[in-house]
């Protein structure tokens, strides 16, 4: 066997990898230091120039406030109802029971871009159901313009994003329930424990690191997501529901401001290293679930 | 009774899960003029297949059918045939810099799409790859490389080397050791990744999305997320695109659910 065999194996994967992901990489960077538009072409050296122009952008602000928001309110949410549902499937009634958690998987294998068009339909101000509903029940008079209103857009789009991660958190947490030792909850009984004592001092606690892991995926993937925001809004109305991602091809492919637009997916990339880092030193501690 | 209230309540959150897909399935039924009334109704005696013949005729969904399945397909070929290499030079071989070639790969899957975008439009656009199937075919092949590795790593891996040992001095050769011996026994776990790697190209939208400017090159998802503003109001053919477009996935969600299922846990790492 020689020595070179598995540099030649490597080799096809390697060169797909630099030519696709490396070489970009380093060339936005090398974007994001000088002047550069999709019309007008490589410009000068500027230094952080691009970088200021984000940071002096109002609308960077607006899209890294809705990013926090939908990152961290979306994978909460998604948590909390990934172990309601978690505790529901665990009670094991029976076949049933496997059925719905078939079930209850789905909107995790359906595409973004479906989850986004079929929320984005549901919401219809005219012909949705939600909005007759709504109308039919007397609470409102009017049909309300989900999509269409800058207060509600955002909390929609977080609506969808928490139907469609809900089950991987719900998988993992059911993994972790039906790992916590039977005894423990006999030892609990004898002492006399109710059932939310048990839940506050045996099953909490033993789903703590699921709960960490899925917390740090939720957020990176969350705050790297651009399917969801540009099916539903494209950001609008007015940039009300604005996020990092969708800010870049604003940037770069509607404003032909490349600078900008690189200079900005270098700020997503260095954020996400920070929290992948974080990511991997909490997983390799703990194992991976 | 508890057995009733817990079958109750998985019932019932059964139905809100299915709300949006539902609504979408009803909706990929009806018939225009239905679709747009006031108030919308869940049936009509009215409802038909004629969405699902229809897309195709008034809508470009079938090149974007063909489109899809092209390079998904392809895409995948390529992503497996690459990917089995590196998996088995990492799962059979030590060399120096292993460690360094496993991070790049782990790296490079964490890597936002956002942050490559322009320069890889620059770069597809100068080599005249940009609005081509073949340019999507080969960036699909990337973005899937990476975690196709990982799991053809982790399938090698587990297969003894021992067997592979008997094999050669039973008088086979390296190569005859990998085809019939080793590849066989991997081929359960290649046929998983490659259902992996088919869902991923077969769903995804960034790089269709921004890569691709012209009918004759869009993929279905593209055509579905553009929706608002080319095909305004055809909600009834657009539901049934996505009805149909979301049924390979559930099918082979459907086939290999407990590989599902550890694939969730395993690509826990992207």
């Amino acid at each position: 066997m020689k020595r070179s065999t598995p540099y030649f194996l490597l080799f096809p994967a390697l060169l797909f990898t630099i030519v696709v992901l490396v070489y970009p990489l380093l060339q936005n960077l090398h974007n994001s230091l000088r002047r550069v538009s999709l019309i007008r072409g490589m410009g000068d050296w500027s230094g952080l120039l691009n970088y200021e122009r984000v940071f002096q952008d109002s609308l960077f602000w607006l899209a890294f406030q809705n990013t926090v928001l939908y990152a961290s309110v979306g994978t909460m949410l998604a948590l909390g109802v990934g172990l309601a549902f978690a505790l529901l499937l665990n009670m094991k009634i029976g076949r049933i029971t496997n059925i719905m958690g078939f079930l209850y998987t789905v909107p995790w294998v359906i595409s973004p871009v479906v989850a986004g068009f079929a929320w984005k339909w549901l919401l219809n101000d005219n012909f949705g159901i939600i909005n007759h509903w709504l109308i039919s029940l007397s609470i409102v008079t009017e049909g309300i313009t989900w999509l269409g209103d800058p207060t509600t857009a955002l909390l929609c789009v977080i609506v969808a994003r928490v139907w469609q991660f809900y089950p991987f958190a719900m998988v993992m947490f059911l993994a972790g329930l039906q790992a916590i030792p039977e005894e423990q909850y006999e030892a609990a009984a004898v002492d006399g424990a109710s059932t939310a004592r048990k839940f506050i001092h045996i099953t909490l606690p033993n789903l703590r690191s699921v709960a960490i892991v899925l917390l740090l995926l939720g957020v990176i993937w969350s705050f790297n997501d651009f399917n969801m925001v540009f099916v539903m809004t494209r950001g609008g109305p007015i940039h009300a529901s604005m996020v990092l991602p969708v800010l870049v091809r604003e940037f770069s492919f509607v404003q032909f401001d490349l600078g900008k637009g690189s200079a900005l997916s270098m700020l997503i990339f260095g954020t996400l290293i920070v929290l992948s880092v974080i990511y991997l030193r909490v997983v390799s501690k703990r194992g991976p679930a | 009774m508890k057995r009733y209230i817990t079958a109750l309540a998985l019932v019932v959150v059964a139905a809100l899960v299915f709300l949006p897909i539902l609504w979408t399935f009803a909706t990929s039924l009806k018939p225009l003029p239905e679709v747009n009334a006031y108030p919308p109704r869940w049936t009509s005696p009215n409802m038909s297949l004629h969405p699902y013949v229809d897309m195709f005729f008034y809508l470009p969904f079938t090149t974007y059918t063909i489109n899809s399945l092209l390079v998904a397909f392809c895409a995948t070929v390529l992503t497996l045939l690459i990917g089995s290499l590196a998996g088995f030079a990492f799962a059979r071989f030590e060399f120096p810099g292993k460690r360094f070639f496993l991070l790049i790969f782990l790296l490079s899957q964490m890597l936002p799409g956002a942050s490559v975008i322009v320069p890889l439009f620059q770069l597809m656009s100068t080599v005249g790859l940009y609005n081509t199937l073949l340019g999507l075919i080969l960036i699909h092949t990337a973005i899937l490389l990476p975690f196709v590795i990982w799991l053809l790593y982790g399938f090698f891996s587990g297969i003894p080397r021992e067997v592979e040992d008997a094999a050669l001095i039973d008088g086979c050769s390296r190569v005859a050791a990998l085809r019939r011996v080793l590849l066989p026994l991997a081929l359960p776990g290649l046929g998983g990744t490659a259902l992996f790697a088919f869902l991923g190209s077969w769903n995804e939208f960034f790089f269709a999305l921004i890569l691709t400017e012209s009918d004759t090159t869009r993929t279905i998802p593209v055509g579905i997320g553009l929706f608002v503003g080319e095909f305004t109001d055809v909600w009834n053919q657009m539901s049934a695109a996505a009805i149909l477009f979301s049924i390979p996935p559930l099918v082979l969600f459907l086939m290999m659910r407990q590989t599902f299922v550890k694939g969730l846990v395993a690509g826990a790492v992207k």
